[in-house]
């Protein structure tokens, strides 16, 4: 980091000494306030039996964990759709990603507008999205049913996840493209050419070459499509009209329902602190893959 | 003649070629514009049909009608307008707070000298770490004990600072040459009116991205404004058209013209600001 000027005269003034705090002060008020106090609390609360108002009331250390969370199976269904519905949407979303910027990685007319459609859902909110696919699976009258000529319930058995993780991934589509594409921009050209004078043909290029070398890439967006799906929240509130099956039960759902359908404030709290466990141990691993592949001045 | 003709030939053979490969290229896109572009499509559609044609609407419509718009923005059982004028004043808000507060911010750790610079900013970029719905519950404890519920405030306040955004003008102050902070305080400038008057016009272009992330951002919002607010007159757009089908689950036309109406200034951002909020984007996701 670059330090600024040297003071010019002897000694600092009472001023000079608190201005730098004085700049600092409104963003870490609010880091304070809205996101240092909360985790603290969070924390504590997840220790306490919590009355219907969230005030704590009797210390139990950590059975909302042992007892009310890990003891039951309920807990360990929520987690292992969480992580299969992650899987599934970072995989598919990054899978759609890496398509649709090989189709537009070449200039040719009709290339700008693919890849500005390509980019387009990252501007979608979840919110209106699941809305929207509301109509789209309608059991009766929704474009999926009257083009296939059938009358199959997308929102609920069997179809739920799948019809829940589509979602997501066509949400989350637009970031993958953007950045894989941007990935492909930095390979170098002349790697193509010597494979080219060698006779590789396009698959041969884009299995040896292209993929290999946008593999940092791939990873970084593989784990931002983990944190992006681990927040999964209106998908699944919307789509499933606030009743979730046990494959979509995700973990952020299982906290809005703890603390406002069942005023579980204590379990909704000890969820928060798995939440951020997991994604902590996801941001360690990627810090230390990019220690070891990415190289900083 | 005779010799320049076969040439000509090849030419637009060889043209042929390349506009023949550029539309088998353009084809290879179709199924997936397809499925990026048909739900918008489909979801104007049924925005635009009488009620009676919504089940039966196939992707475009027979006839088009712009009741469902209308009753939108003029039925008083629909307070969308307000819903509109919420999220706005919402969004602009946390975009300039975020602009001023991490402008600072960036600021203080580039440019000036203090003992708390490294701590300070590793207790930034620590929050990088935290997901939001991790602390939601307790912040929503927060301000309902502090009675700030169904206000505008308790959507804004919490909002008035990101890490990603101070680390994105971080980045950009670094880029200034270092004589110029130099020169200016010999010529007894302070450091409010560097900030002011040289930092923040030079580092327009990254305002302007870290602006465009946010305003879009805030604007689709969904979770915290609905644990923060449960009244018409503080609702957002995205908890007000959610909230549409516990009205009146018959009226798909009403959703879907909601949803039209929420998406309008989120596309408007994608088209009209693309390149800025691209680059917050990027800066945003570097936190994960």
């Amino acid at each position: 980091m670059r330090k600024g000027v040297p003071s010019t005269g002897p000694k600092k003034t009472f001023y000079e000494t608190i201005e730098p705090y004085i700049f600092l002060l409104p963003a870490l008020a609010v880091f304070i306030v809205f996101l240092y106090y909360p985790f603290a609390r969070t924390i504590y609360l997840s220790t306490w039996v919590t009355d219907a108002l969230g005030q704590p009331k009797k210390f139990v250390g950590l059975d909302n964990y042992t007892v009310r969370l890990f003891g039951k199976p309920e807990f360990w269904t929520m987690i292992g759709a969480t992580f299969k519905f992650v899987l599934v949407v970072a995989f598919g979303g990054l899978i759609v990603g890496l398509i649709t910027s090989l189709l537009t990685y070449n200039r040719y007319f009709g290339s700008g507008f693919a890849a500005a459609i390509y980019a387009m859902p990252l501007a979608i909110a979840s919110a209106a999205a699941s809305m929207a696919f509301r109509m789209i699976y309608h059991p009766t009258g929704g474009l999926i049913n009257n083009l296939l000529g059938t009358q199959i319930n997308w929102l609920g058995g069997a179809y739920q996840f799948g019809s829940i993780a589509a979602v997501t991934i066509w949400l989350q589509s637009g970031i993958n493209f953007i950045f894989i594409s941007a990935g492909l921009k930095g390979v170098n050209a002349d790697m193509y050419e010597s494979a080219a004078i060698d006779g590789a043909n396009y698959w041969q290029r884009l299995f040896h070459i292209t993929l290999p070398a946008i593999s940092p890439t791939l990873f970084f967006q593989i784990i931002i499509n983990i944190i992006n799906a681990f927040q999964s929240f209106s998908q699944v509130k919307l789509l499933t009209n606030e009743s979730p099956s046990s494959s979509t039960n995700l973990i952020v759902y299982a906290i809005w329902h703890d603390a406002f359908r069942a005023q579980r404030f204590e379990t909704a709290a000890a969820r928060s602190v798995v939440l951020f466990i997991i994604i902590l141990i996801i941001t360690l691993i990627q810090f230390s893959a990019e220690k070891r592949t990415v190289s900083y001045q | 003649m005779t010799t320049s003709q076969p040439v000509q030939f090849t030419k637009t053979k060889s043209q042929k070629i390349r506009q023949l490969k550029n539309t088998g290229n353009f084809l290879l896109n179709i199924p997936i514009l397809l499925i990026i572009l048909v739900p918008l499509i489909y979801t104007l559609s049924i925005s635009l049909v009488n009620n009676d044609e919504v089940y039966r609407t196939l992707l475009f419509p027979h006839s088009i009608q712009f009741g469902n718009y209308i009753n939108a923005f003029t039925n008083p059982s629909y307070s969308f307008l307000k819903y509109i004028r919420n999220s706005f004043i919402v969004s602009l808000s946390v975009m300039l707070c975020q602009m001023i507060t991490c402008s600072m911010a960036a600021f203080a750790f580039v440019f000036l000298d203090f003992k708390a610079s490294k701590v300070l900013f590793l207790m930034v970029l620590a929050t990088m770490m935290v997901p939001g719905e991790a602390t939601i519950i307790a912040n929503y404890l927060t301000v309902a004990r502090w009675g700030w519920t169904n206000s505008l405030h308790v959507l804004i306040v919490p909002y008035m600072t990101s890490a990603m955004g101070i680390f994105l003008m971080r980045q950009n102050f670094m880029t200034f040459p270092k004589e110029l902070k130099e020169a200016s305080s010999l010529d007894g400038c302070s450091n409010w009116r560097f900030l002011l008057t040289i930092a923040v016009p030079l580092a327009r272009p990254a305002l302007g991205a870290l602006g465009a992330y946010v305003f879009l951002n805030t604007w689709n919002q969904y979770m915290w404004p609905l644990l923060t607010t449960d009244s018409d007159a503080f609702r957002t757009v995205q908890v007000g058209i959610s909230m549409l089908y516990d009205i009146d689950a018959q009226s798909m036309g009403l959703m879907m013209a909601g949803v039209i109406i929420v998406i309008v200034p989120s596309l408007s951002i994608f088209i009209f600001m693309n390149k800025q909020l691209i680059n917050g984007l990027m800066a945003g996701a570097v936190k994960g």
